[in-house]
């Protein structure tokens, strides 16, 4: 099959599910821009008006972490268990699994896309920095695609032989919300526990979006683009070995 | 009968071997295997792990024009052995050679999404079937005719019945030829008077199509379709060749046949 080919079954899937998801809904797809400005309501309050966080522009440094942070977890949440809950599918046919699952993610970085042009890119425009940095958004958004999609492959290939996974990985993120610099920067963290902030790779691929909300200078832009894609690369080459690896069982288990 | 031996040989299965480590099915919790670490530390690292050969070194020739059907007791491997001809499983020793398109079917009563109207999942299942295929309309059209399901073909897929449901599948995928065509175990939904109707379609597609792949445990339905059957027995070919033959090797395969004869509900069923 071409590209061309696996393109179009992914995107019509993922029409199709996102049709089926709403179609009994009152408010269909408002839910998912309500999702991140009630987070996003919520935290600027507990976090600014109660704690008294009080980084630059702390709103547009806040909604460029906590968007991308939306998508990874929403993403993980929902790819996690796809071949399980579609295993019946995946016997009936002779169908890539992987599309099943590609469908699933490309559903939510459509989510993620509309919230960020809906919600960031209006306040941004009307904060009074440059403009210019807005054209950096597809760059930023390569490593955050490729590793949350390649971190799904993972550990939807891993639930099928391990159903625990499912279970965790909610609380595993809830927990590394806090662990990770979402809504408080880097720098507070002291310097002696700063590592436990830098092993997190969510940490890489929020830094290099949120940098350009808050105009940096370009060369930070560039040093934290770079990690993100170093680690993106790394997920990336897991990814396959996993799926390699655990293809043959994997209708076994399914 | 067709003569197949000396046609084209369009797939090659060269002693496939497929197996899994019985081990993860074995239901341990973590305590027992934190126990059986600690008490025999040595057999616990250096023990074999113990494997479960579903297919055991098989190989065979698909020609152009064989019609395969597959016999076997339940568990022999047909199933596994289908999904590895598919290209879905790929066989731990051995090769499978082959260039041509394959597709298989091995249940029909699954939807892509089955909360979606099955005119909806008609359509998404001839993308995921035939990606190529630049206008899909024409031939879901066609295959939603045949279906009769009339008005039902607007309500949700996952309301239907398990014949509905392959009443809008068997259609569906037989409404372009391919190369090589698996149809595992897919004809006992639908009710007597839609497989009869199929049967003629089936055959026209069966003719257009390369080679058939048959898997059945009606004999009469391998009987109508093919003119070359294997046997499967415990992962092994017990039989290849003839139908009627094979099939008199398969009924002596169960160590009390006589109860195929006599059946609660009267001979031959």
């Amino acid at each position: 099959m071409t590209f061309g080919q696996y393109w179009t079954q992914i995107s019509e899937l993922t029409l199709a599910s996102v049709k089926a998801r709403y179609r009994r809904t009152f408010a269909g797809f408002l839910w998912v821009l309500l999702n991140p400005i009630l987070q996003f309501g919520v935290q600027s309050l507990v976090f600014k008006q109660f704690l008294k966080l009080n980084p630059p522009n702390y709103y547009l440094f806040l909604l460029g972490g906590l968007l991308p942070w939306i998508f990874i977890t929403s993403t993980l949440g929902m790819g996690t268990p796809v071949f399980v809950q579609n295993s019946h599918l995946l016997r009936s046919f002779k169908i890539n699994p992987m599309i099943i699952l590609c469908s699933q993610i490309l559903d939510n970085f459509i989510n993620f896309l509309a919230s960020v042009f809906l919600i960031l890119t209006p306040i941004y425009i009307f904060s009074d920095q440059s403009l210019i940095n807005l054209l950096g958004i597809p760059l930023a958004i390569i490593p955050l695609l490729v590793t949350t999609a390649s971190f799904t492959v993972i550990l939807a290939t891993l639930n099928v032989f391990y159903r625990d996974i499912n279970f965790v990985i909610g609380f595993i993120m809830n927990l590394l919300f806090f662990l990770t610099p979402v809504f408080y920067p880097r720098d507070y963290v002291p310097e002696h526990l700063r590592w436990i902030i830098d092993v997190n790779p969510f940490l890489y691929i929020i830094e290099p979006f949120r940098w350009l909300f808050l105009s940096p200078s370009w060369s930070e832009f560039m040093m934290w683009f770079a990690k993100g894609l170093g680690v993106s690369f790394g997920f990336l080459l897991l990814a396959v070995y996993v799926w390699k690896r655990r293809r043959n069982d994997f209708y076994f288990r399914l | 009968m067709i003569s197949t031996s000396d046609s084209e040989v369009i797939m090659s299965v060269k002693d496939i071997k497929i197996y899994f480590e019985l081990e993860h099915y074995h239901h341990k919790g973590i305590r027992d295997v934190f126990v059986s670490a600690m008490t025999h530390p040595f057999e616990f690292l250096l023990k074999q792990k113990e494997l479960f050969y579903v297919i055991d070194g098989i190989s065979f020739d698909i020609t152009k024009g064989m019609r395969l059907g597959i016999l076997g007791t339940n568990g022999s491997g047909k199933t596994t052995l289908c999904r590895s001809l598919a290209g879905m499983m790929l066989p731990q020793m051995g090769s499978i050679t082959s260039h041509k398109e394959v597709r298989a079917i091995f249940d029909t009563g699954t939807g892509v999404v089955p909360e979606l109207t099955g005119r909806e999942n008609a359509y998404l299942l001839a993308r995921l079937f035939f990606p190529a295929m630049k206008d899909i309309r024409p031939i879901v059209e066609e295959a939603i005719e045949f279906s009769e399901l009339g008005h039902f073909i607007d309500i949700p897929f996952n309301q239907y019945s398990k014949g509905m449901q392959s009443r809008l599948l068997l259609p569906l995928v037989s409404s372009v030829p391919s190369d090589i065509l698996i149809l595992d175990e897919v004809f006992d939904a639908a009710d007597i008077f839609f497989q009869n109707k199929f049967a003629g379609r089936m055959k026209k597609f069966i003719a257009s199509s390369s080679a058939t792949i048959f898997v059945s445990h009606s004999i009469d339905q391998i009987r109508q379709v093919c003119n070359h059957l294997i046997v499967l027995h415990k992962g092994k070919i017990h039989f290849q060749g003839d139908v009627e033959e094979g099939y008199q090797e398969y009924l002596k395969l169960n160590p009390s046949n006589e109860t195929l004869d006599r059946s609660p509900f009267g001979p031959g069923t």
